[in-house]
């Protein structure tokens, strides 16, 4: 049966519904406090560090989110990582919860289509996402102030709200990930182990089977065995399937943001570098080149993975 | 008196045989002698000037010798002097002499003539006198002379000029003589030794002797051509000489090499040519003549200038020419170093560009349409499969 009249309609309604349920829930308060008490002591860690070791340097501000004291990881490295558990934390029950509460069908019989309903439940967990990612720059913003007594210049801010923006659709990424699952799966527990399965095999796992998957598809020829090197054709290949894991991206874009001496992300010829002044900061628009193609995959992944929970959505018996 | 006599004839005996053994060793003389090397001597009115003056005894017993200059006009001061002190009397040792010196010191107004002075030494029985003529003159003839072996020399505005100096000490006496040079402004002056670094400001030349030393003359760079004058004089105590010598700057040509204001800094896209305007200055005191130019960056960077040449640059003046540079299409984005370069008979000038490479903005316009595609999928699905 078509439909009649905008698909979008409800559309606000299920969003701010959304929202509320998402910023009250005991679930949504325990992630937070998990990231930004990790997200704090990392920082305070890389205070010190940029302290202790900066002499001079126009960046200073950006070394807090990149600069790392161990053990703790850096700030961005922990945002990698955790990013994606509050992601599928927001997303994994959106769809199969209803189910289970026998809520879909009620919803369904208001004036309130299922495009609306799927894409209300992805915008508030977007949504949410932000109002954590926002205060938590904020929060790194403000101890920076404190703590350094520097106060950031505008393309620092510039570079740090475009991380800002990376890191969303990283974490749109995960939700998309999450919400596919729950439509795909009745059960959440089984949506929320699958999609962290996933998350555990793409960020810990996928980077070491590249480089082992790279060595099949293009093994080593006789020159780079007696360099003890991997070749040049084993490196692209590497890099090109570790490119398919969502954290690489990520990580790679954030690189050339929050570091403006960053070139390039590929291997480098000596050729290339020949007559290059090293360690002059890029233009803000250069590294936006370079992390271009990084966040297009970002948020083009987004879409596709809303895309295939849409259609596996619109394609399912809700009234059972 | 008496007594004395008896004395006087057996010393006249006993020198008979002495004499005779003296005269065995080449020598007859025995006495008391007052000497002067120059017992005639020319000062200048207004002056004090010495005399060297002995008093030598030839085997005769020591004795105390009174002393006393007589004849000494109105006016003048004569003072005896021994061993640096005025002094009234002397006692040579047998066959050894005292060393005096007479100062005079003659007023300036003393009217030019010849007066004689007489230097006696009187003792018990002995007297010896002295008659020194003292000619007083206006002009006294040199006691110092400095010549410049090669007078004139040539040379850009960046060499070294170097001048051999003979310094001749024709007065009786050893001199220290120190020197200094006179040069137009911003000349750099030093004396050095003939042969070392030293640099020197005064030199002991013995009496008739002669030195040589060297004048080092650097000019400022920023000279001009022409011909510029040097004096040099030298003095000692009272003696004065001068000398001229001449140093002629031939112009030369220099070059700078800069962007538009001074602007050492230039954009280019990769693999894109991009045009920059390059000032060549000619900063020399000569016009410089095709003036070529060329540059070196990055390999697989392409360098070329638009006009390649430049014809001529006259002194203070400049040209531009544009340099189209091309960085290699694999260049990273950045900040690369290109040297510039113009160069003109044998004088050249560099210069060190920095380029920042953008890279195309290309793929950024295809990485905004997989965006924009993923939103016609989702638009062709909600299309599709959106039901009620």
């Amino acid at each position: 049966m078509r439909r009649e009249g905008s698909p979008w309609q409800g559309l606000g309604t299920v969003v701010l519904k959304e929202l509320s349920d998402h910023l009250s829930s005991a679930r949504m308060r325990v992630l937070e406090w998990l990231i930004v008490l990790t997200a704090f002591a990392s920082l305070y860690g890389a205070i010190q560090q940029v302290k202790d070791t900066t002499a001079e340097d126009p960046f200073v501000f950006l070394r807090l989110f990149t600069v790392a004291r161990s053990p703790l990881p850096s700030f961005v490295s922990i945002l990698g990582f955790l990013i994606p558990l509050m992601a599928i934390g927001l997303g994994f029950d959106a769809v199969n919860g209803e189910h289970n509460r026998r809520t879909l069908s009620r919803i369904l019989s208001q004036p309130i289509y299922r495009d609306a309903l799927l894409l209300g439940k992805f915008l508030a967990g977007l949504a949410t996402l932000a109002v954590s990612l926002v205060s938590l720059w904020l929060l790194v913003i403000g101890l920076g102030l404190l703590l350094l007594g520097v106060p950031p210049n505008g393309e620092e801010v510039a570079r740090s709200l475009i991380f800002l923006v990376i890191a969303l659709a990283y974490a749109g990424v995960w939700l998309a990930v999450a919400m596919l699952f729950s439509v795909l799966f009745r059960s959440p527990a089984t949506a929320a182990l699958i999609a962290l399965g996933l998350w555990l095999f793409l960020a810990l796992l996928w980077p070491m089977l590249a480089s082992a998957l790279a060595q099949v598809i293009a093994p080593p020829d006789l020159m780079s065995i007696m360099l003890g090197r991997p070749s040049l054709e084993t490196l692209m290949w590497q890099q090109a399937l570790e490119r398919l894991s969502p954290t690489h991206l990520f990580a790679e874009s954030i690189i050339a943001i929050l570091s403006p001496m960053t070139r390039t992300l590929g291997p480098v010829f000596l050729s290339q570098l020949e007559g290059a002044v090293i360690g002059t900061p890029l233009p803000l628009t250069q590294s936006l080149l370079i992390a271009w193609p990084q966040a297009v995959g970002l948020i083009a992944a987004t879409i596709l993975l809303f895309v295939v929970g849409y259609i596996a959505f619109q394609r399912q018996e809700v009234r059972a | 008196m008496r007594r004395l006599l008896p004395v006087l004839a057996a010393a006249c005996l006993a020198a008979v045989p002495l004499s005779a053994h003296a005269q065995d060793k080449g020598r007859d003389v025995k006495g008391l002698f007052l000497m002067t090397d120059y017992p005639a001597v020319t000062v200048q009115p207004g002056t004090t000037s010495n005399v060297s003056l002995r008093l030598q005894n030839y085997g005769l017993p020591p004795e105390r010798l009174g002393l006393k200059v007589e004849g000494v006009p109105a006016g003048w001061t004569a003072t005896l002097l021994g061993g640096g002190q005025p002094v009234g009397a002397a006692m040579p040792a047998t066959d050894s002499s005292v060393s005096l010196q007479l100062r005079l010191e003659v007023p300036k107004d003393a009217a030019i003539g010849t007066h004689t002075l007489t230097v006696s030494a009187q003792g018990q029985g002995q007297n010896v006198s002295l008659p020194i003529a003292v000619s007083l003159a206006k002009e006294l003839p040199a006691k110092l002379t400095v010549e410049p072996k090669l007078p004139a020399l040539r040379g850009t505005a960046r060499s070294t000029f170097e001048y051999q100096l003979t310094i001749k000490n024709d007065s009786g006496r050893n001199l220290l003589v120190s020197f200094g040079a006179e040069a137009p402004r911003n000349f750099e002056t030093s004396f050095t030794e003939q042969y070392g670094s030293q640099e020197l400001s005064s030199i002991p030349i013995e009496a008739g002797q002669s030195k040589d030393i060297k004048l080092k003359v650097r000019p400022p760079t920023t000279v001009g051509a022409g011909t510029y004058p040097i004096s040099v004089t030298v003095s000692a105590e009272d003696a004065k000489a001068n000398a001229r010598v001449s140093l002629e700057v031939v112009g030369q040509p220099r070059l700078r090499i800069s962007g538009r204001e001074g602007l050492m800094s230039a954009r280019a896209e990769a693999g894109e040519q991009a045009s920059v305007p390059v000032f060549v200055y000619n900063d020399g005191s000569a016009p410089a003549d095709n003036v070529e130019l060329s540059g070196t960056g990055p390999s697989g960077w392409k360098i070329e200038f638009e006009p390649k040449t430049i014809d001529r640059i006259a002194p203070n003046q400049n040209a531009e020419a544009q340099a189209r540079i091309t960085p290699s299409p694999k260049s990273l984005a950045g900040d690369y170093m290109v040297n510039l370069k113009a160069s003109a008979q044998g004088e050249q000038a560099n210069g060190d560009f920095r380029v920042t490479v953008s890279t195309s903005t290309m793929w950024g316009i295809a990485g905004a349409g997989i965006i924009g595609i993923a939103l016609l999928v989702m638009v062709g699905a909600v299309a599709r499969f959106g039901r009620r």
